[in-house]
């Protein structure tokens, strides 16, 4: 079975304290290391444990500039079989324009399943995948954490609020967006990521995928950027452990718990 | 002497003896030859290892662990026992060559023995005879009666098997002698041993006495060869192995070897670590061929201490089994070999979690008497399980985190130097490229990150500024220095780490490093190829003591017991032992007791690098906990130490345990900066 | 049309709270829109809850068959895509949702309407949306606008738009729809909903919980604040983080994909505060939190902060409550 996966290298955040750059467009850059988006992660893996069960290939793409290649050879060094770079160049970017690219790579591949993620890191938007099955005319679902595939259909398990899961079942081929959680992405040495070297990286211009520019041009923009404002929230309570101990019992009990 | 009654004069069965002796002579030596090719074969299949380094120091160790048999006597009466028997090996080698060749009809040591050496090796002979049986015996007795835990999962049929032959061997020229002796055919004087047999015979009658001399002969002779014969096939192969072993030993203690020895560039290796016997280097195999299964790396393993499931013995055993029978002796008998290849060696034959359980601590190698070498083989499986992605999945975020930011706590590189804010530690100079300094002090990521650790480093400043040294720390240039990361066993990233800190260093004129925690300093020193001149903070600190730039001042507090725990990476992999005791020692008012495991015999604390992030689940007990434990036994009320993670450890199992009122943990500087 | 289409969510017979906000959200953009408020119901519902969404809406359009019964990405898409052909509305409102997620953005292309999500705020300017949407979880909030369209599809966070107590009744038209004759067969089944979030104790009936996020750090540790738990007859929890490291099991997750709690009292210890786990505490009585970072987002929510390692704070409570 053929299996597209979309990846994406976003910057390194959680202990990072942002700044908003001189744009007022975006974040400061500079300062932060970059990692392979949290979800596709784990959709790469996915993609890789149904080729070791079903056979075919893998294929990773994104869409990047060189630095980017590393989520991509991360993909290879993972299983993935070839992967393939769209360079944007100067292009502006929004999540439609992101799916008219990666449509335009995609849909000459054969393949059953597309996965992507369910959202990125940066952005948080979670629209690519599903537009992008749209483009592709396939059946869709999002927020996946489970897939048996059964021939030419697969039994999903999606993740719903408050604690429920759906399970259904879905035609190939479709695409699926991957929830962190579904699988334990397998360690990639630095020698391993190395050694994917040997594998297939495509690079292609988005000038070779004959796109109109109605589908280059974004739909969304961003206006500004800022800060969440300083916490008007919640009432600090100082001091030394000893005191702010006390203080939370006392809290407690006049909140009518009975410790 | 051949005298006319001699064995191999005699005819029998109307063919001569020599007939005989030269039957089971080549017949010996032939297998023998055999059976030491087969062995090579393993052996040349093993990699690439340079062992000829400090041929001098070499053959020194040689003669002061292989001769002198120093490591023995750590276990006393059994390194009293081995020590009696080995000489006894020694010294009867010549007799057994006497009585080898005289029975091949060329006496050529015939001229020797008929000097007055002759005589007083004689008598040296049947003395040695005599130690050696009696030693046999209470080795036996040792092993029946006494039974001690490290032998518990040896080969005791072996052992007592071995013991019997040679003291067969003993018991057989003794009666050949004393019975020649009776005969006539000897002379007794001088020889106690054969006198005494020769008493024991005195009552039985020629023709016995007779039979007795001749079957003490062949006996001897077939005793001899069967022995050196089956010498290779079990563990007395050390008896022909270990001296080499030890010729061809580590000489530097705490390194690791590279992914190969023979092979520059890491990226032309298809695999990095060790999956299959023959990714093993020779000398490795060799230490499998040596192992004695005296089980001291076993006693003294922490890991093994605290039920994990890690013994050093059994893992040298398992390996040789598994090595034996995938390259038998004899073709087609190997349990490996053949349609069935049998368990694979990493996961199977050793399990993951034994090569988990190590904490490079070192304890193993510095008992053995034979000079094996457990941590690289650990190390090159822990490579082969990264690189097949069967390590423990907790790892694969602090890697991630170590190759991005530098640290492991993911913390952006940019901040590496916020504890000289965050602690108000005044005077701390960051350099930048191109900067000069007389000392550089390698902070590492603990000591930038982790709170315990940053007072440490926070207390070397002081120390730095109190002795008017010029330093400076790297800041957000100064990348982890990887000592985790390469025992882990991610080689890669270890690589990668070492190329960007000594790209940085290149950058920076200074004269000597200094670093907070003794594995920063063993990296440093043998990790890292360039010369750099390391220290540990507690050598630099004691050289500031001597001369007068430092001087502690005020007494302590006269009711507390202290007392030392010798970290891993300090003592046994660096032989500091004094320069800590000497600060401890120069504080007025000390009041310092040992441990009873101290110094090179100091018990783990856990660790600095898996401990952090995996459990391993048949774990019985903490090692800190375990240590701290000693350290009350010895009645201390304060540990010092002298590395962050022992530190950490030692906290932590006080916490844990309820133990604040009755034992606290103190960091060398901390407590030293204190003082002054 | 000058309209403002919700689409509402319901899950086994019950709508769901989304629904109302959007509802409400949409109420409040009719000045500046000019636009009616106009609900969809795929499915069926019972009376009582078709009267409450009609006293919230100007329009309510049903679409009831057994076919459409359950949620189905495909005939969702379907559906809203022909409905919206006809009647051009100027905004459509679906809930940020796993199954919003699952069909809006391929309706956006299907109608080839500008679209953004998990939106939690909306303006309109000079006859055009603006949104203001989070980045970088959490950390950061962005202002999003769009290129000129004849309509605009936006996804909403649930329990951004909280709606007040009660709304003022605006007697909405029920009005039941055909089925579209020429709706393509769908290509997911829904099979059946599993409880994950079932298990021996339920932690949405207690008093006190007392709740672990990533700053626990090890496993080992969480043996300590259970004890503290049990001392002070509090309930653990724990975030998301947590149960994906399969160190607490899922019943004791407290968010979007976990439970909604009400606690009287909620400890949060360690937890930094996305937004998906501040979700679930929306409703609990008060919140102490505490965590080592300042700048922590669960300071925004909670009612009282300590910024101390939770580990001292814990021993000293367990000091204070064994006198």
């Amino acid at each position: 079975m053929n299996i597209v996966v979309c990846v994406k290298r976003v910057p390194l955040t959680q202990e990072v304290d942002l700044e908003i750059d001189s744009t007022g467009k975006d974040i400061k850059k500079e300062p932060l290391a970059y990692v392979i988006n949290d979800w596709d992660h784990y959709a790469i893996e996915e993609a890789v444990l149904l080729q070791e069960k079903f056979g075919g290939t893998v294929t990773a793409i994104t869409i990047g500039n060189e630095e980017d290649e590393e989520v991509l050879r991360r993909a290879l060094a993972m299983g993935a079989a070839k992967a393939i770079r769209i360079d944007p160049g100067d292009l502006s970017l929004d999540g439609f324009v992101i799916s008219r690219l990666l449509w335009a790579a995609v849909k000459d591949l054969p393949f059953e399943l597309v996965l992507t993620g369910v959202q990125a890191n940066d952005d948080n938007c979670g629209m690519v995948g599903v537009m992008l099955a749209e483009h592709l005319g396939v059946a869709h679902t999002a927020v996946v954490t489970g897939v048996e595939v059964d021939g030419k259909e697969a039994e999903l398990q999606i993740e719903l609020e408050g604690g429920i899961e759906e399970k259904s079942n879905i035609e190939l081929p479709a695409l699926l967006t991957i929830q962190t959680g579904i699988n334990v992405p397998r360690y990639v040495s630095i020698m391993g990521i190395r050694k994917a070297r040997k594998k297939p990286l495509e690079v292609i211009k988005v000038s070779e995928l004959g796109l109109p520019s109605e589908d280059l041009t974004p739909r969304t923009m961003i206006q500004e950027i800022y800060l969440p404002p300083d916490t008007e929230g919640a009432e600090m309570i100082e001091g030394n452990p000893s005191t702010v101990a006390e203080e939370i019992i006392r809290i407690l009990t006049e909140k009518g718990v009975n410790v | 002497m051949l005298t006319p009654h001699h064995p191999a004069t005699q005819n029998y069965l109307g063919l001569p003896g020599y007939l005989f002796t030269w039957i089971i002579f080549l017949a010996g030596i032939s297998l023998f030859a055999f059976i030491i090719y087969r062995r090579s074969l393993l052996l040349r299949s093993g990699q690439a290892d340079p062992r000829l380094s400090e041929l001098g120091r070499r053959v020194l160790g040689v003669i002061t662990f292989g001769l002198f048999q120093k490591r023995q006597p750590r276990y006393f009466w059994a390194g009293v026992i081995h020590i009696l028997i080995f000489s006894g090996f020694v010294v009867l080698g010549l007799r057994s060559l006497d009585l080898i060749s005289h029975g091949l009809g060329l006496p050529v040591l015939a001229p020797l023995m008929n000097t007055a050496f002759g005589h007083v090796y004689g008598t040296l002979k049947d003395l040695f005879e005599l130690i050696v049986f009696a030693a046999c015996f209470w080795a036996m007795l040792r092993r029946a009666i006494v039974r001690p835990e490290r032998y518990s999962d040896s080969h005791a049929f072996e052992a007592y098997f071995v013991l019997c032959l040679i003291s067969l061997l003993m018991l057989t020229d003794m009666a050949f002698e004393g019975a020649g002796i009776l005969l006539g055919n000897a002379n007794g004087q001088g020889l106690p041993a054969s006198q005494w047999i020769a008493g024991l015979l005195s009552r039985m009658s020629r023709s016995s006495v007779e039979r007795i001399y001749i079957s003490g002969y062949w006996l001897h002779l077939l005793v001899f060869f069967f022995f050196l014969n089956f010498l290779p096939l079990g563990k007395h192969f050390h008896i022909i192995t270990a001296l080499p072993n030890v010729f061809f030993r580590k000489l530097k203690k705490g390194a690791l070897k590279p992914a190969r020895w023979d092979v520059e560039d890491m990226d032309d290796l298809e695999t990095l670590g060790v999956g299959k016997i023959e990714d093993f280097t020779w000398k490795n195999i060799l230490d499998l061929y040596t192992c004695t299964e005296c089980g001291r790396c076993s006693d003294h393993c922490p890991a093994n201490a605290i039920g994990r499931p890690l013994s050093p013995k059994r893992l040298t055993m398992n390996l040789r089994d598994h090595a034996y029978g995938r390259y038998p002796v004899f073709p087609f008998t190997g349990k490996n070999s053949g349609a069935k290849p049998g368990p694979i060696m990493v996961g199977g034959v050793i399990s993951t979690e034994a090569i988990w359980s190590c904490t490079t601590c070192g304890a193993c190698e510095e008992e053995c008497p034979v000079f094996i070498e457990y941590i690289d083989k650990i190390i090159d499986m822990r490579r082969h399980l990264i690189e097949t992605a069967r390590n423990p999945t907790s790892f694969n975020q602090v890697l991630m985190h170590v190759e991005k930011t530098g640290n492991p706590f993911g913390k952006p590189a940019a901040k590496r130097a916020d504890w000289i804010q965050e602690l108000n530690v005044p005077s701390v100079r960051i350099l930048g490229e191109g900067d000069e300094t007389d000392v550089l002090y390698f902070v590492d990521s603990y000591a930038s990150f982790d709170p315990a650790a940053q007072r440490i480093a926070s207390a070397i400043v002081k120390g730095l500024n109190l002795a008017g040294v010029d330093f400076g720390v790297l800041g957000p240039l100064e990348k982890d220095s990887g000592h985790q990361v390469r025992r882990i066993g991610e080689e890669g990233l270890f690589q990668l780490l070492l190329e960007e800190n000594s790209e940085t260093l290149k950058s920076i004129q200074f004269n000597r490093i200094i670093t907070t925690d003794p594995h920063t300093f063993n990296t440093l020193k043998k990790d890292y190829p360039g010369n750099f001149r390391v220290f540990h903070y507690t050598q630099f600190f004691q050289s500031m003591l001597q001369s007068g730039q430092l001087k502690p001042g005020k007494a302590l507090d006269a009711h507390e017991t202290y007392t030392y725990h010798d970290p891993c990476y300090l003592g046994r992999h660096n032989s500091i032992y004094d320069a800590p005791r000497d600060i401890i020692r120069s504080i007025p008012g000390m009041n310092f007791r040992e441990m009873t495991k101290s110094r090179d015999r100091s018990f783990c604390c856990g660790g600095a690098d898996i401990v952090l992030w995996y459990e391993i689940e048949q774990e019985k007990e903490r090692m800190a906990v375990k240590r701290v434990q000693m350290a009350r036994d010895a009645g201390a009320d304060v540990i010092v130490t002298a590395c962050p993670f022992c530190l950490i450890h030692f906290e932590d199992a006080i916490k844990s345990g309820g133990l604040e009122k009755d034992i606290r943990v103190v960091d060398l500087m901390e407590l030293f900066i204190s003082t002054l | 049309m000058d309209e403002i289409l919700v689409i509402a969510e319901h899950r086994q017979g019950i709508l769901r709270d989304i629904t109302h906000e959007m509802l409400f959200k949409a109420d409040q953009l009719r000045k500046s829109t000019s636009c009616a408020v106009t609900v969809l119901l795929i499915g069926g519902l019972d009376e009582t809850t078709l009267k409450e969404l009609s006293r919230r809406a100007d329009k309510v359009l049903l679409l009831e068959q057994e076919s459409l019964k359950n949620f189905n990405p495909d005939s969702y898409k379907e559906t809203i895509f022909r409905l919206i052909q006809e009647r051009q509305p100027f905004m459509t409102l679906i809930g940020h949702t796993s199954w919003g997620m699952g069909y809006a953005p391929a309706l956006s292309v299907k109608t080839g309407y500008p679209f953004a999500t998990d939106c939690i705020d909306i303006l309109v300017e000079n006859r055009r949306p603006l949104v203001i949407r989070q980045m970088y979880g959490g950390k950061v909030f962005s202002k999003v606008s769009f290129k000129e369209s004849k309509g605009y599809i936006l996804t909403v966070r649930p329990g951004a738009f909280p709606p007040p107590e009660s709304v003022e009744d605006r007697h909405g038209e029920i009005l039941p729809l055909p089925i579209p004759a020429d709706l393509p067969r769908p290509r997911s089944t829904f099979l059946e909903l599993v409880d994950t979030g079932a298990g021996e104790l339920d932690i949405t009936q207690a008093d006190l919980l007392v709740s672990i996020g990533r700053g626990v750090g090890d496993e080992e540790n969480i043996a300590t604040v259970k004890g503290l738990a049990d001392l002070m007859g509090g309930t653990l929890a724990c975030s998301r983080p947590i149960v994906d490291k399969n160190w607490l099991p899922k019943f004791r997750q407290v968010g979007t994909s976990g439970k909604s709690v009400r606690p009287k009292v909620y400890l949060a210890l360690g937890i930094s505060g996305a937004f998906q786990h501040i979700a679930g505490i929306s409703g609990a009585g008060t919140v102490i939190a505490v965590n080592k970072d300042r700048k922590a987002p669960i300071f925004r929510v909670a009612d009282f902060g300590v910024v101390e390692d939770l580990f001292k704070v814990l021993e000293a409570m367990k000091e204070k409550l064994a006198k």
